[in-house]
Formats: C-alpha cells, structure tokens, sequence
C-alpha cells in the first residue's frame, strides 16, 4: 500500500509528467493551431480562394511570361502558384502582412509595396553597413533566425533567401503561412526576373513592371557605353577581415559587377569561382590594373589599402604601381538586389572616368514614384 | 629536475645509445625538414625557378650564384619564408607539446589540446574578433588568443591542484569539463553575433591557417616556442620516469609535482604560443609524437626533439598543399592536415596494431 504522504508527491509527479506530455504534443501544432503568442491573429490557412482568377491583360501576361518561378503567367488572380526553392506554395490572396527575409529581398520590397506591408526585416537590413535601404526600416519590428519571431507579426507570405533554415520554412508552413525560398542570382537579366517574380508574388504586377523598366534603363544605359569601351582594364576584388585575404571569381556578386562596369574580372580569369581567400603572392601572380575593396571602412578597409600600396614585394603590380587601388562602398558590391547597379556605376566611374565624368547621384524610385 | 643536465645525464644517454640514435633520426628528420623548406620555398602562384630560389637564400650568406630579380626576392624574403618559418614554429610547438602531453597523461590519444589550451585560444581569438579589437591593433588576434589560451591552462591547473594536492586525473577532468565551457562560450559568441563578416572571419580562424604570416609573427612566437621547447627538452629525462608511475620517478629522485607542473607549464607555452599565430591546427600535435613514437620507440629523449622537426616538417609540407593546390586561391592548412593526417593515422593504427597496445 501507498502512504498518503508518499501520494501526494507521486500524484504531483504524475501530473508534472502529463503536463509535459500535453506541453510535447502540442509543440507540433496542425496548419490550424493559433501561434504560442495569444494577441497574434490566427494566419489565414491555405488554400482559401476567396477570388477567382481574372482575365489576362495580354500585356501583363507577356511581361511575366518566362520568369522562373511563376507556374501560370496568364493567371493574375488569387490563389496563383509559385514554385520556390523549397516547392510548391500556394498564394491564397494579395498579401498585406509580408515579411521578405534577407537584405536583398527586402531591398527589392521595398521598391514594390508600401513600407506599411513589409511587417518585419533583419538586423542586417537595418544596419547602414550592409543594407542600402537602412535608413526606410529604422521602425519595422526585427525578426531573428527564430521562426518565432515571424510568426509572431502574423505575416501572410513569407520570401526567403537559399540561406533559411528549411526547418523555420516547415515551421511556418505547417502554421499555413505561404513560404517562397527564392534564390537572387547575379545578372542584369537575373535581377529583373526576380524584380518580376517578387511583384508577382506580392500581387504587384504593375509597379514590378513599372520598376523592372526603370532598372533595366539603368543597366542598358551603363552598358551602351561600357561594351564598347577598350582595353577592358583587369580588375580584381579584395578584401581582408584579419589576417586573411579574399578575392571574388567567376559566380561571384563583385564578379558580376566588375564585368558589368566593362572590365575583365582577374580571379575568374585565374579560374577563381565563387568568393576564395588568397594571398599576396596570388595578387602579384594576377597582376591586375585596378584592385578595388568593397569592405566597409569600419572593418579596416582603408589600413588594408595602405597596406597593398605600401607593400614592397607588391611595387611590379600594374595597380599598385599606378595607384588604382580604391575602397568602395561594399553594401553597393556585395548586395543580392539590383541595388549592386550603383556598385556596377561607381566601378564604370573609376574604370573610365572620360565616358562617366559626372557622379551618378540618383537611387531607385519607391512605390508611388518617391524617389530614395 | 636540474641534475638531468650535465655529465650524469650525458653518461646516461651514452650508454643507452641515445646518442646514436638521436644522432641518425635527427639527420634523417633535418633532410626532410630542408627539403620540405625547399620545396616550398619553390611553390607558390608566382613562378620561381629553384635555382633562382637557391640564388635568393644563399644570397644571404654573400654568395653570388645567379641574377635574380627585385621583386622575386621579396617574394621569397617578405611573403613566403616568414609563412615557412611561423609554420615551422608552428609545427614544432605542437609536435613538442604532443610529446609531452602523451608522455605526462601515459597516454597515446593526449594532445595539446587536453588541458584547455587551444579552446582558451579560440575565445581569445573569438573575443578579438567580435569586439571588432582585430581592426584596431596588428597583433590584436595573436595576443588575445595567447591570453586565452594561458588564461585556460592556469585555470585547468588551478581546478587540478585546488586543496593543495595536484591530481593527474583531476587535470584530465578539468581539462574536459574547461574545454566543453569554452567551447560553449565560442558556440554562443558565434550565435549572438548579428555580423556575418565577423562570423565569416571566426570560422576561418577557428579552421587554422598560416596566410599572411609576418616577421612580425616570427617574432611573437619564436621567443616562447623556442623558450618552452628548449625546458621540454632539458626534462626529457625526467619525463621518461614520470611515464613509468610516480611512486618509480620519485625513487629515481625526480621531484615528481614540481617536474610535472613544469612540463604541462611550458607545454601549455608552446601550445599558446602556436595557437596565438596560427588558430587551431588539427592533429599535429596528435599525430606527430604518435607516428614517430611507432618508428623510434617512446623514449622522449629521441621522441621530443624528432617531434619538434617531425611536426616542423608536417605543417609546412601541409601548408605548401594548402597555398598551391587551387593557387591563387588557397585552402586552409588545417584542412590538409586532417586529410593527410587522419587516414595516415588510421593506417598506422591498423598496421601496428599489437605496438599501439603495448605503448
């Protein structure tokens, strides 16, 4: 027989055990279950239509037809498909909370939808070293890499970079939330496409249009001058955190840029692919004409162009000699958004200062025609 | 501790042959050594004839072999020996400390690492770098790794001998239960830092790596790699009667606390010293002591100096393949060394299975 003194603490285990028990097996919630934060409305489960497909403007159709990503290009309607990285995802209506999850991404939100819909950003988006839209989203709520974070503004779709976790992008699906894993690949043609399937997505067809024109003006403009400029000079990217030196090849963002300003990207010529570390002795072997270093001033950049210029056993390299060694803004270098235009314009300035004599001082138009 | 030094010891060391022995694997191991230095000296994304190599060295000693140009010199001079000669430092340290560690714990699978050292170093080194303190001052990283990792081992010591009774075992423990809290302190100081460049930059040196070593990393680390290594090598002697059980050592008059504080003393030292300059490079310290002890038996007299030029030899052959295999790009030395380290290991192992339990 069981004392009652022994009774209440083994009662009181017992308990303990299925509170635990209930706590484990609603810690894997249905597409149904409300989100652990009570004041958080309930995300709208998929797929709902509450509109049906409207009729194509052939104009429209058109524009997205081709885009990678969107599965029915005539269909401008709610709910539309989109195939991501992660799968299929179904878009039930026009989202109105939209959480965009890496810097590009947000930089291309930002000049689609209203400030107001994008619900939440990154850290990195909002500092002013990494993100060229800082400055608009001091006042979004941050998310973290905790699905948690997401889930508690309630988003009803979600884009993310190849980077998210794929168990945060099970987390908010299974809650119903539209999850679309996209990949921001380097490339005029790439940027406009993303531009494109983003608009598509946040069911803003005609603003995505409006903006792929303005950015694509920018590209062809750029590049009227630049593919007809020569000798293409021999650039090559480098930047040092501590003691270890990186360069940028063939794939890579500031490979993109460097050839898209006219130049000839030495790492990807010496079949560098991808962003690789070196060392001194690999920049003498590449010998370039121009070194640029897209590194933010407050991670060294400036000490490591000393550095280069002041290196004896580097004083035979054209760049060195000639004193093309610049540090560049590196959010404009290193962003996946076509926010890297005025990285591709500041480079063209400094390859061909004759054919771009005057800054080029003007960003990206917003939403409503405001411009940054 | 003292009397290992002077007439005693040298009659000792003549009469088991040591001498001899130590005499023909030094040469053998000096051979590989030089050749190593030699080859890399040779290797790299600019092109360098031997000869022309050969030229530049022996230029140094006022002969005048063959012309050689300007910037060819300062390849060798400014880029490629200080990188040999932090990795012979390197190397070194961690065959020394090795060594000793495997002797000290009577334990083949010891490693410099037992005690604390290297996980000390990396939160140093951590530290430095999400502070943003290594944009600050050259030597930021270097020294506050060294900090950490002397940092670490005093603290393992200090758990060791709390009480006033030093404990082997409690070492042992202490330095397993340090290693997984600083561990701990890396992993979160690696999660909480919102900067991906910063991260990037952890990664890399926690991967070890010996790109853009300096004079001035010479300088930093020969003076303690030399200073550690050379009382290692004085209490070589003394070392071999620790490995034989306390209560032998003190009936052969070793002053059994004192030599062994001394020895974990100067192999932390040398481990500090290594890590400081070059992160955490994988196995030499393990592998090294451990495969030469199968070719030349486990008397430390022979087993730490060859364990000096054995790892010397390891890490600058591992960083000749790590700088040339994809030049001008390059990999991490640690890498090669587990490449080549692990499976080399493994073989051994299964080759002298029988020896292996017998050490």
């Amino acid at each position: 027989m069981i004392s009652r003194e022994r009774c209440i603490p083994l009662a009181s285990l017992l308990s303990l055990i299925l509170l635990l028990m209930a706590a484990c097996s609603s810690a894997t919630p249905t597409p149904t279950a409300t989100p652990t934060q009570a004041p958080a409305p309930a995300p709208t489960p998929t797929p709902t239509a509450t509109l049906v497909p409207t009729a194509t403007p052939i104009s429209l159709a058109s524009e997205f037809e081709g885009v990678p990503g969107i599965v029915d290009p005539t269909n401008f309607g709610w709910p539309r498909q989109v195939e991501g990285l992660n799968g299929m995802a179904t878009i039930p209506s026009k989202p109105s909370r939209v959480i965009t999850a890496s810097v590009g991404h947000d930089e291309i939100a930002v000049s689609l939808i209203p400030l107001a819909r994008l619900v939440g950003v990154g850290e990195a988006t909002k500092n002013t070293t990494f993100s060229n839209v800082a400055h608009l989203v001091q006042d979004t709520p941050t998310i973290t890499r905790d699905p948690e974070t997401i889930i508690a503004l309630s988003p009803d779709a979600v884009v993310t970079s190849p980077f998210f976790a794929a168990e945060g992008i099970d987390a908010l699906s299974r809650l119903g939330i539209p999850v679309v894993q996209t990949d921001l690949i380097q490339g005029p043609e790439e940027r406009i496409e993303s531009i494109l399937l983003m608009g598509y997505i946040l069911g803003e067809e005609e603003r995505a249009i409006e903006f792929a024109a303005e950015v694509r003006d920018r590209y062809d403009s750029l590049a009227s001058v630049t593919d007809a400029a020569s000798p293409k000079p021999r650039v090559l990217a480098l930047t040092q955190y501590s003691d270890t030196i990186w360069t940028a090849g063939a794939g890579s963002t500031e490979g993109g840029i460097i050839t898209a300003a006219g130049g000839i990207n030495t790492a990807e010529e010496a079949g560098i692919t991808g962003n690789m570390t070196t060392n001194l002795e690999g920049v003498i072997a590449m010998a370039p004409d121009v070194v640029i270093i897209p590194q933010p001033a407050d991670f060294g950049a400036g000490e490591f162009r000393q550095s280069l210029l002041e290196n004896a056993a580097l004083a035979e390299v054209p760049a060195i000699k000639n004193g093309q060694v610049h540090v560049v803004e590196s959010k404009r270098f290193t962003t996946l958004s076509h926010w890297n235009i005025l990285g591709i314009e500041a480079l063209a300035r400094i390859l061909w200062p004759d054919l771009f004599p005057n800054p080029i001082d003007y960003e990206f138009s917003l939403p409503g025609s405001v411009n940054l | 501790m003292i009397r290992t030094v002077g007439a005693n010891a040298l009659r000792s060391y003549r009469q088991s042959g040591v001498v001899t022995r130590l005499a023909a694997s030094s040469c053998v191991i000096l051979l590989l050594v030089l050749a190593t230095v030699l080859v890399s000296l040779s290797m790299g994304p600019v092109n360098i004839s031997v000869d022309r190599v050969a030229s530049i060295v022996l230029s140094y000693a006022g002969l005048d072999l063959a012309p050689f140009g300007r910037t060819e010199q300062l390849i060798i001079e400014q880029i490629r020996l200080p990188r040999i000669v932090v990795g012979a430092l390197v190397g070194m340290a961690l065959g020394v400390a090795g060594a000793t560690m495997q002797g000290l714990f009577r334990n083949p699978m010891a490693d410099p690492g037992i005690i604390g050292v290297s996980a000390g170093g990396a939160v140093g080194a951590v530290v430095a770098i999400a502070t943003g303190m290594t944009g600050l001052f050259f030597l930021a990283l270097p020294v506050f790794a060294f900090v950490g990792a002397m940092g670490a081992a005093f603290l393992v010591y200090g758990i060791a001998a709390v009480g006033g009774r030093f404990s082997m075992a409690t070492l042992l423990l202490a330095g397993v239960a340090v290693n997984a809290f600083l561990g701990a302190i890396v992993s979160a100081i690696i999660i909480l830092l919102p900067d991906n460049g910063a991260l990037r930059e952890i990664l890399f040196w926690l991967a070890g790596g010996l790109d853009s070593r300096s004079w001035e990393h010479v300088r930093i680390s020969a003076p303690l790699v030399l200073v550690g290594t050379a009382v290692i090598m004085v209490m070589t002697r003394d070392l071999n009667l620790l490995t034989l059980g306390d209560d032998e050592a003190r009936s052969m008059g070793i002053r059994v606390d004192a030599a062994r504080v001394l020895l974990l003393a100067a192999a932390a030292l040398v481990t500090g010293a290594a890590v400081a300059v070059s992160g955490t490079i994988a196995f030499v310290g393990l592998v090294t002591p451990h495969i030469l002890r199968l070719v030349l038996g486990p008397d430390h007299r022979v087993l730490v100096p060859m364990s000096a030029l054995g790892g010397a030899a390891f890490v600058i052959l591992a960083d000749t393949v790590a700088r040339v295999v994809i030049q001008p790009a390059e990999l991490r030395v640690s890498i090669i060394t587990a490449f080549v380290g692990a499976p080399f290991f493994i073989f051994l192992l299964i080759k002298n299975k029988r020896q292996v339990y017998s050490l």
